[in-house]
């Protein structure tokens, strides 16, 4: 199939954004200066569990510069439990510890002062009396009934226990020849951005609205905030006109801006809260899943897979959170690229006292993507097969699209084989062999990795209902606003935030390829929420999908607008006009420009076709492509696109000090049309760098007494830019059928193979010693001690 | 992240200096800060007055003697890497210094404040003390002179005088015939390391191996010196090598933490130290040292 060809879309142009960042010009939650701005800083608990009997805040209260104490019994009697989307009701959460704390480093209460250092001294004065309570950090052991629950109300820790069984496992797996068994656990990581979460809230009395200015990716943010604080929503304004300072999925910050919300609320004044970084580490709530899978797989002697089960048992942390729907979304990839006829999956998620969970890049994609490629390796290892070879076989073919898996999700297109085989040329992959054994040769442990995996894209947050039957959300919809001014220029309005996904670039290169104006002249502007279109802020790989959707449907409506208005005026039918460049062009010659267009539109009513209305606007409110039904059965669309990936990697390591070099990393990436090749890239490049983190670095790690041992940069590791190795992306397009330029999802990138692949490579390099390491991060002194074992 | 409230001086002398030290029983020396400062913030230190010496121009020499090559508390580390004494007099040091932190810490870090914070995984630390380094405080009017093996008694804890303030430190000068190695393993490049090791091997003009000193780092409490004596009358063939040196470390006692087990640091030390050694002496056989 010819790629189409496009005058903005898919050409190298620089991202607007990009010069203000680069120049320290972002506008960021702590660059507001609001007059009169309290500060806040709150009290971490230092139990992983234990029963609040008493706080004693007179002493902290007394200190000059203290304004006030907010504590979990005033805030729980104040305002609503904050939203939990499962159907836990006794599993209830506050912005601040209400009489019992159930990790680490949980608010228990909050000093609001003159200045952040005053309130960090008042927390030295608040006298706690707490009763250590016993308390579960690991997942297995949460299930136990034996298990103290985190929250005794609940009963239990089980938060989500749901069973699916797509297909004739059983029948597949008593046909097939060989079972194979394994378990694998991902760590718990997460994508701290360089930004800490921060808000600033504001109370306008007079006009009873609350002001919100906040570093945040999070749908329905202002929604949330009205209930939880009992406000209407159109008393809640959150401003979208701020640079989120990196977020990939944590950024959620609920209970902050419901803590801080009603704080302002309840003194009159400006109330400001930016996360230090142990605050952000340990009670950010935005660590990532941490999730043990137990797969086996039914396969036959040719290598081809059957069927699989998969338990996935992930630790959620001490509350809902979002954490368990991250069990959800893999379901719409639940076979990864491979044509595997049935599946079972068993998706458990439990609490324990540890920090909460929230979404993270991928939202439980990566770890399931590592589960599933594990298991290719496994089984290639067993049959004694080449890794690649096995893949290939098992692949679905670019002819099979589209593909419907067996958790009901049609995969809409893709070109699998392809893309390997462009990797494995541009690689050279015969020569990357010989290198790795070339290496083995000289005493050095080399291994190589692949991994194919998938992105799912632009979803309605179907796993919602799949997993809680009393949701019945379908809608996710995103929504753009078009203007031309009475002087001829665009104006778009996007209704979200962005973290860095480059949303400004995305909507002016959509709206100037449909309309064929320069993108550098039109203006994108951010209002606020009351002044917004609903939509669901970039979450899921969407935005190309949906923003890029609703501008280009946006831009057509104008686009119709513009050329019936020339009709009227030129005398001819509208189809049989050219719309070019901006102008209109009729079949005699004669040419109705943009600018007589916006003439007619803002000046000359009486020239203007009969029933139109004035002015040159549109909007366009986009619902997801194939997002239609609830699910029946356990079964649902789940997302309309689907990326692939393949990673190609080259590891080598001294056996005895054990740290993994990446000698060659070659990535081939079809995400469909690419809007913009440099944001796309940047995101591949940043999301291999987080699974290079999440392989070899990254972990929020507990001890025995269920204190956080990685609370600063100086324990959480995260690759700098001596352990990135150059990367080479090799780029395939497949378009998508359901998408209006063909784009797919591209945010997660990287990220989704990378563990899988870099694991496999150190797993090659060690497989001759009969090791294999089976949980992330693989550190350098396990690789090294699990050598030394074998050799001794 | 805020500091607790702290008074700042910031003394032109060192005598001031001393006398601001002498006046505070809870006062402490700002050098470089890349230590220090991150421990104001988090709370971990709370002294009731910081004396900053970054403006004692004093601290911030280097001086030859006939057998030292004395540092001034207050060089930057990356002013020191780049020192034309320390590249000819004390090579040991500036490979080190290759591994300390990263050029912007470096470039404020200094030598001193790296000695007196007694890291268990300072690079510094362990030069000086495989080298037996001079470490000069002044307290009040005396000048105290520690030797490097020493001063370091455990994790951040020294015998430094607790109102003394870090002078200088005398580095030996190497011998005309030389070779030094030094290896560091971490996580990340310049991460605290999980193992260290240096290595300093001086010959007679005959080839004669005189002198070994061998250094381990960032295993135990503080950077040891290995007994390595009997390498003086070997062969010092691989073998040997290996042997003297896994003998040397049997003893000593390693840590463990989220990082690296005790028995890495232990394996990884004596590999490190290995190759450090011998690194060294193919420095001495190839003449690659000016």
């Amino acid at each position: 199939m010819a790629e189409k060809t496009y005058k903005f879309i898919s050409q190298p142009r620089r991202a607007v954004e990009d010069r203000r960042f680069v120049a320290g010009r972002g506008k960021f939650v702590a660059d507001l200066d609001r007059p009169g701005m309290l500060h806040v800083a709150p009290l971490a608990s230092h139990y992983p569990a234990a029963i609040i009997n008493k706080i004693d805040v007179t002493a902290a209260l007394a200190m000059p510069g203290v304004v006030d104490v907010i504590t979990g019994a005033e805030i729980s009697a104040a305002i609503q439990p904050l939203i939990n989307g499962l159907d836990t009701p006794n599993v209830r959460r506050f912005p601040l510890a209400v009489g019992r704390v159930r990790y680490a480093g949980e608010w228990v209460c909050a000093v609001v002062a003159e200045s952040r250092a005053i309130a960090e001294d008042a927390l030295e004065k608040i006298i706690v009396d707490a009763a250590a309570q016993p308390f579960v950090l690991d997942a297995e052991e949460a299930l136990l009934s034996t298990s103290p629950p985190v929250h005794p109300e609940h009963g239990s820790n089980l938060l989500l226990d749901k069973k699916f069984v797509w297909g004739a496992v059983d029948d597949d797996f008593a046909l097939a020849k060989h079972n194979l068994s394994f378990s694998v656990t991902w760590g718990r990581n997460s994508t701290v951005p360089i930004e800490t979460f921060g808000v600033v809230a504001e109370w306008n009395g007079w006009d009873q609205i609350l002001d919100i200015w906040a570093s945040v990716q999070m749908p329905k943010y202002s929604d949330q905030i009205s209930r939880c604080l009992g406000l209407a929503g159109n008393a809640v304004r959150v401003h979208y006109d701020i640079d989120v300072g990196g977020s990939y999925g944590v950024k959620r910050g609920i209970k902050h801006a419901t803590l801080i919300g009603y704080i302002a609320r309840k003194l009159g004044r400006p109330v400001r809260f930016i996360e230090d970084r142990l605050e952000n580490m340990r009670a950010g709530d935005a660590h990532g899943p941490e999730r043990k899978f137990d797969v086996t797989m039914a396969f036959e002697d040719d290598g081809t897979i059957r069927s699989m089960k998969m338990r996935a048992l992930d630790n959620a942390g001490a509350y809902a959170g979002r954490a368990p729907f991250q069990l959800g979304k893999p379901i719409g990839a639940i076979v990864g690229p491979y044509q595997i006829n049935s599946v079972s999956y068993h998706a458990l998620s439990v609490t324990s006292n540890k920090t909460v969970q929230e979404a993270v890049r991928g939202f439980g994609q990566a770890p399931t993507n590592y589960a599933i490629e594990t298991a290719m390796d496994r089984v290639a290892n067993f049959l004694k097969m080449d890794r690649l070879v096995l893949r290939q076989h098992n692949l679905i073919r670019a002819d099979q699209f589209p593909y419907l898996i067996p958790s009901g999700s049609t995969y809409d297109s893709g070109d699998y084989h392809t893309v390997i085989d462009k990797v494995l040329n541009a690689a050279d992959y015969s020569a990357l062999v010989a290198t790795r054994d070339r290496l083995r040769t000289e005493g050095m442990m080399a291994g190589i990795g692949v991994a194919a995996c998938l992105e799912p894209s632009g979803g309605n947050s179907s796993f919602e209902p799949l997993l809680n039957e009393a949701n019945k959300t379908s809608t996710w919809m995103e929504s753009c606003q078009v203007n031309v001014d009475a002087l001829g220029n665009v104006i778009a309005r996007i209704h979200t935030t962005s973290s860095g996904q480059g949303h400004d670039t995305l909507v002016s290169t959509v709206l100037g390829e449909v309309l064929q104006i320069d993108p550098d002249k039109i203006r994108v502007t951010r209002p606020n929420s009351l002044e917004s279109l609903p939509g669901n802020s970039p979450v899921g790989s969407r935005m190309a999908i949906m923003l890029g959707g609703a501008a280009a449907r946006a831009a057509e409506k104008l686009k119709l607008k513009i050329v019936a208005i020339a009709a009227h005026c030129l005398g001819f039918d509208a189809d049989k006009l050219v719309y070019s460049g901006g102008d209109v062009l009729a079949p005699d010659g004669s040419k109705h420009s943009w600018l007589d267009a916006v003439e007619l539109a803002h000046r000359q009513f009486h020239n203007l076709p009969e029933g139109m209305d004035p002015g040159l606007a549109s909007f366009d409110i986009m619902q997801v492509p194939t997002g239609d039904a609830l699910p029946v059965d356990g079964k649902v669309q789940m997302y309309p696109c689907y990326s692939f990936e393949f990673h190609l990697v080259l590891v080598a390591f001294d056996p005895v000090i054990g740290r993994p070099e990446i000698r060659s990393y070659t990535i081939g990436h079809d995400c469909g049309t690419v809007i913009n090749p440099a944001i796309v890239s940047g995101m591949t490049y940043g999301g291999i760098a987080h699974g290079i983190g999440a392989t070899l670095f990254e972990e929020f790690a507990y001890d025995a007494n269920g204190q956080l041992m990685t609370q600063s940069f100086l324990d959480y590791l995260m690759p700098s830019s001596h352990e990135v190795p150059p990367i080479e992306i090799v780029k395939h397009c497949t378009p998508s059928p359901h998408t209006v330029f063909g784009q797919k999802g591209s945010g997660e990138s990287g990220y989704l193979g990378a563990p899988a692949a870099i694991s496999g490579a150190i797993n090659d390099a060690v497989a001759a010693l009969d090791i294999h390491f089976e949980k992330l991060p693989i550190r350098m002194s396990a690789i090294s001690d699990a050598i030394s074992n074998k050799l001794a | 992240m805020k500091a607790v409230k702290f008074d700042y001086k910031r003394p032109a002398t060192i005598d001031e200096a001393c006398c601001l030290l002498a006046g505070d029983h809870n006062a402490r020396i700002l050098a470089g800060g890349q230590s220090l400062i991150p421990m104001l913030s988090m709370r971990l230190s709370r002294p009731s007055l910081l004396v900053d010496i970054a403006h004692i121009a004093e601290l911030t020499q280097f001086i030859e003697t006939d057998h030292h090559i004395e540092i001034g508390a207050m060089v930057r580390q990356a002013v020191a890497q780049v020192n034309p004494l320390v590249k000819t007099h004390i090579p040991l040091l500036a490979k080190a210094l290759e591994y300390v932190g990263h050029l912007p810490t470096r470039a404020r870090g200094t030598i001193g404040g790296s000695i007196a914070h007694a890291d268990p995984s300072a690079e510094i630390a362990l030069v000086a003390i495989t080298l037996n380094a001079e470490i000069t405080y002044q307290d009040g009017e005396d000048d105290v002179v520690f030797d490097a093996s020493d001063f370091f008694i455990g994790p951040m804890l020294t015998l430094a005088p607790p109102s003394g303030c870090l002078v200088r430190t005398g580095f030996p000068k190497a011998p005309a015939i030389c070779g030094t190695g030094f290896h560091e393993v971490a996580p990340r490049r310049s991460d605290y390391a999980l193992a260290s090791a240096a290595a300093q091997i001086s010959a007679s003009v005959d080839g004669r191996i005189e002198k070994i000193d061998v250094g381990v780092g960032s295993v135990g409490d503080f950077p040891e010196r290995l007994k390595v004596d009997a390498l003086l009358t070997s062969d010092l063939g691989d073998d040997t090598i290996s042997q003297v040196l896994h003998a040397a470390m049997a003893d000593i006692e390693t840590v463990e933490d989220l990082h690296a087990s005790a028995a890495y640091r232990k394996r990884v030390a004596t590999e490190l130290a290995i190759r450090a050694v011998r690194d060294a002496l193919n420095e001495i056989k190839k003449g690659t040292r000016q």
